[in-house]
């Protein structure tokens, strides 16, 4: 009796888990399908590429996609733009948003909950509402084909999610040790950064990985306000591709040049995925 | 650099700052030294699609060979023309522009002008160098009286026809849409075409560029550039789109034919499905390729229109501009001067098979022995009708696209359709 | 003493407040308060860029806008169904993600990978895999005998905007279910515990305790995704630009081309106003829900 229920109940678990390993498998493939099929594109030779039926497991890889795209184009140079853009307004975004965060998680302001609020609601506009007016900033301001173009909305579009972010972590620490630096004649300012900065480091790099994956992704405002080919970020680059024959796109270029376009982004999640999910669970479960 | 600042301001280490400010004063003598020294080239820049781009080559390594103090930088665009023109008009749009030369589409000029975005070549070219060009092409360069671009390359739409098949039946070439349907219908009915009439249905510039044909073959009009008068909601407007919906409802036009852009009407009529196709010029040479099923079998005409009428083509074709914030506008003008040039077309042409914008070229041996037929497109091109040359052209088109489709594809009558079309139109255009 | 103190740290709090706070301003208000003043203007080709005032002419034209009308319906089909599918699958994930196994961080990294990734790429992506000749998505269904001939996934306008839909959702399905993920984990595991004991099966248990305190996270993504795929626009502008015939223009797709392409800025102002009111409208409903489902002034 107590055997053959113990035996059942192990039966069950077993197709539990066998179940469990099916869901797990599905959700692997739909994650990385696309994303392998894409790679596999990126080194087939073109002949394979456009050959019916698909051809699924190449008897010849290449590289020349890559060798063409880095040809033809200024691969390097779009490459440098977006990572030059994306870290720049992550440093300037964690440098306004932090001491923000800060002010609205201890100081007791009037109005915070005001603040906060705006911050909150801003997150959910999309950039489409903004680019008109933009547009017209950018033009008064002689920006076009400037770098400040897409860096002062990259900054702005990533300050909500850095106060939201930075001002859950400095509720968590411990309130005794700013008010024991006062004690000690530390002001505000010198106590932000000599105590608290070595003790956000962590919340820093996690909420900089969020802004520089956001920055490194944008394209309505790169495609916008950057019309010159030395200055073009890798989304738009990548998206204005073309084949020089009459109706061929060339897509194995545009398979390589998508992959070198996303490894930045696939090394950052390898690396801080952990710290990636906490951010955006902080900045919007919390928020 | 902080840090630089910070060496120079104290005053702890002087020598640095005497280091730093020698090789600075070197790096100046050295750069001011080369720019002095050799002549850099004028670089001018040109967007145009990937597929010009590579077809031009020849063009741009001519120009350089004779103008060495200019180097042309020629950008590879998406090869949608729409798609260049959005570029086009976002990098003038937003200012710094990084385009010196404009190469443009008949139906983006007044848009452009209309900006003023575009060098005035009015008197900046003597009349007399005008006189070879085609009075058609000439035109669509102009807006408001100025002239804006010099026309490089033609088009025209024209009815393609099996002639092969017309003479086993028995009949002529169709001259009006009654007769086209007619003979449609006959080919069909004898088992010699699977459709009779293929053109362009999906929603697309395509689209609005039939309907043009076939308006002025009805004695309708679009929109009046002059007193900017809508037309679309006439009787001869709403027969003209009866007609397009009656070739669909008929099954003279295969049901597909509401999603085809130009190359699936070409690959069915090359493929010997269809006995008349509605198509540009570039299809001919292509039909009459000697891998084609249908080399010498069949021959173009003018679209139909309706009896007492005459038919008109819709214009096509690309002219080069310049840009007026542009920082060399001379060298410029040279190299637009060069891309119209009867050597520049010629060149051109024999590679790629483009129609000339210049009288002289349509009686040019070297061409008329590659391209025969050719002697007769003149004709077709000084008839030709323009797209309605007003700035919010794109706007409209779009307008009126949005329509026909809904009407071809039976979602609204042609007349609701066009009714519909020409309330947008209007309203669009009242905007003053 | 004390007040001073007060003061100054009061003081030290609005500087440190002051560059957040110019540069939302500067980016977020401005622009969408000088839509508002813009739509009242004609500017565009007509008026040759200048802008004239026309009242209230630029939402009467909208009345009477066909493809204004259908870019809405678009927008708000497309976000119905993507944030439903989304949602749907996005629990399910959560789900599985928050069993034990082994190898369950690979997992998540993984299954938040195509979140990662810049969406303009991930589009060229899915209009290879979605090409009508070329595809492998219709070798696939060819192989498995499903269809005969290629299907024109982004060709068709019957197709098209279910094609883009569903590159949406594979998209930002890992956003949703990383965030219900750290919602089940919130949940204390006694709970399931005592119900359990209490004779409930599985499905009771998710039922009446997993959902009900899920209940904030599955409103805060739905809110936020709704107000994402409302306003989505590169996805749609790589993949179709929002063909074939307009079968996938959603409204942002049209307030770019009537600005960038027809260059007629007082209407594009009018068409951003509406947007933001009916998303304005849209957030301000969802934000009553949530703040009847958790205690007021609780940020947190």
């Amino acid at each position: 009796m107590t055997n053959s229920s113990s035996q059942a109940s192990t039966h069950a678990l077993s197709t539990r888990r066998i179940g469990l390993a099916i869901v797990i498998l599905l959700i692997l493939i739909f994650s990385l399908a696309p994303i392998l099929w894409q790679l596999l594109t990126s080194f087939k030779t073109t002949a394979d590429i456009a050959a019916i039926p698909n051809v699924y497991f190449p008897k010849q890889l290449t590289i020349e996609h890559y060798t063409e795209i880095f040809r033809r184009q200024p691969f390097l140079r779009y490459m440098f733009n977006s990572g030059f853009v994306a870290i720049t307004s992550t440093l300037l975004c964690l440098l306004i948003g932090t001491p923000a965060a800060y002010a609205l998680a201890r100081l007791k302001l009037p109005g915070e909950q005001i603040v906060l609020a705006a911050t909150l609601i801003v997150t959910l506009f999309p950039y489409i509402l903004l680019f008109l007016g933009l547009l017209e900033l950018v033009r008064t301001f002689g920006l076009a084909n400037h770098y400040l173009a897409l860096i002062v909305p990259y900054t702005a579009m990533n300050v909500p999610l850095t106060i939201l972010v930075m001002r859950s972590f400095f509720q968590q620490l411990p309130r005794d040790l700013e008010d024991s630096a006062k004690v000690d004649g530390y002001s505000t300012v010198q106590m932000l950064l000599q105590i608290l900065m070595p003790l956000t480091l962590p919340a820093l790099v996690t909420t900089g990985i969020l802004t520089f994956i956001a920055a490194w992704n944008e394209f309505l405002f790169a495609l916008t306000f950057i019309t010159r080919e030395s200055m073009k970020t890798i989304p738009v680059a990548v998206a204005q591709l073309s084949g020089t024959a009459v109706f061929e796109i060339p897509y194995g270029a545009l398979a390589a040049a998508t992959v070198i376009g996303t490894l930045p982004l696939v090394l950052l999640l390898l690396i801080f995925q952990q710290r990636i999910v906490q951010g955006l669970t902080a900045g919007a479960v919390k928020g | 650099m902080f840090t630089v600042l910070h060496l120079f301001r104290t005053e702890r280490l002087p020598y640095l700052r005497f280091v730093a400010l020698t090789i600075t004063c070197c790096c100046c003598i050295l750069l001011w030294g080369k720019i002095a020294l050799s002549q850099q080239p004028i670089h001018l820049s040109m967007l145009t699609s990937a597929l010009d781009a590579a077809q031009g080559q020849s063009l741009v390594a001519a120009f350089e060979a004779q103008n060495p103090d200019i180097k042309i930088d020629v950008v590879e665009g998406p090869n949608a023309s729409n798609l260049i023109e959005d570029l086009y008009t976002s990098s003038f749009l937003l200012g710094d522009s990084p385009y010196d030369l404009v190469m443009m589409d008949v139906v983006w000029l007044p848009k452009f002008a209309a900006a003023g975005w575009l060098l005035d070549l009015t008197d900046r070219i003597p009349a007399n160098d005008l006189a070879d060009f085609m009075t058609a092409d000439l035109e669509g360069g102009r807006y408001d009286g100025r002239l804006y671009r010099l026309p490089v390359r033609s088009d025209a739409q024209l009815l393609y026809y099996r002639k092969d098949w017309l003479q086993q039946a028995g009949i002529q070439p169709p001259d009006t849409f009654d007769q086209l349907m007619a003979a449609s219908k006959l080919l069909q009915s004898a088992g010699i075409s699977k459709w009779g009439y293929v053109w362009q249905g999906r929603q697309f510039e395509g689209l609005a560029a039939v309907f043009v044909d076939i308006l002025a073959g009805f004695g309708g009009f679009w929109v009046n550039p002059t007193d900017r008068e809508v037309g679309l909601d006439h009787p001869e407007a709403i027969a003209a789109l009866q007609f397009l919906r009656d070739t669909v409802t008929s099954g003279i036009s295969p049901p597909g034919v509401t999603n085809y852009q130009h190359e699936d009407a070409r690959r069915l009529f090359q493929g010997g499905e269809v006995a008349f196709m509605h198509n540009w010029p570039y299809a001919y040479p292509l039909s009459n390729a000697e891998d084609s099923p249908i080399k010498g079998k069949f021959d173009i005409k003018l679209m139909v229109h309706q009896p007492g009428l005459t038919s008109a083509a819709c214009l096509g074709g690309w002219g080069i501009g310049i840009t007026k914030t542009t920082a060399h506008p001379d060298a410029a003008l040279r190299v637009a001067q060069f891309y119209a040039s009867p050597d520049a077309q010629r060149l051109s042409i024999l590679e790629n098979g483009y129609l000339p914008t210049r009288r002289s070229l349509y009686a040019d041996p070297a061409i008329l022995t590659k391209y025969p037929y050719f002697s007769g497109m003149m004709s077709v091109i000084d008839n030709a009708v323009l797209r309605p040359p007003i700035a919010q052209y794109a706007q409209a088109s779009d307008i009126l696209q949005r329509y026909l489709s809904a009407a071809i594809t039976d979602r609204m009558s042609p007349e609701a359709a066009l009714q519909a079309a020409a309330r947008e139109t209007r309203a669009l255009l009242a905007q003053e | 003493m004390s007040k001073t103190l007060r003061d100054q740290e009061r003081q030290t709090g609005w500087w440190l407040l002051a560059p957040a706070v110019i540069l939302l301003l500067l980016v977020y208000a401005y622009p969408i308060g000088r839509s508002f003043w813009l739509s009242l203007f004609t500017q565009n080709l007509g008026t040759e860029l200048q802008p004239v005032f026309t009242g209230l002419n630029n939402y009467g034209r909208m009345a009477i806008d066909g493809r204004f009308w259908q870019s809405i319906g678009n927008t708000t089909l497309f976000t119905a169904i993507s944030v439903l599918l989304e949602l749907l699958l996005g629990l399910g994930t959560a789900l599985v993600l928050n069993q034990s196994f082994r190898g369950r961080g690979a997992v998540r990294t993984i299954a938040l990978l195509p979140w990662a990734l810049p969406t303009a790429l991930i589009a060229t992506t899915w209009t290879w895999i979605f090409n009508d000749q070329f595809g492998v998505w219709n070798d696939l269904l060819m192989r498995a005998g499903l269809i005969k001939t290629g299907i024109n996934w982004l060709g068709d306008p019957h197709w098209a905007l279910w094609t883009v839909i569903a590159a949406d959702v594979w998209k930002t399905t890992p956003f949703i279910a990383i965030l219900l993920l750290a919602g089940l984990q919130a949940i204390p595991n006694d709970l399931y515990e005592a119900h359990t004991l209490d004779g409930a099966s599985p499905w009771q248990n998710f039922y009446r305790i997993t959902l009900p305190l899920l209940m904030p996270q599955i409103l805060i993504a739905t809110l936020f995704r709704f107000a994402q795929a409302f306003g989505i626009f590169d996805l749609i502008q790589v993949m179709t630009g929002g063909g074939p015939g307009g079968a996938t223009e959603t409204v942002s797709i049209y307030i770019y081309a009537t600005i960038m392409r027809y260059l007629d800025f007082g209407y594009g102002a009018a068409l951003v106003v509406v947007t933001f009111l009916i998303l304005s409208l849209a957030v301000a409903i969802a934000a009553f829900w949530l703040s009847k489902l958790r205690p007021a002034g609780d940020w947190r």
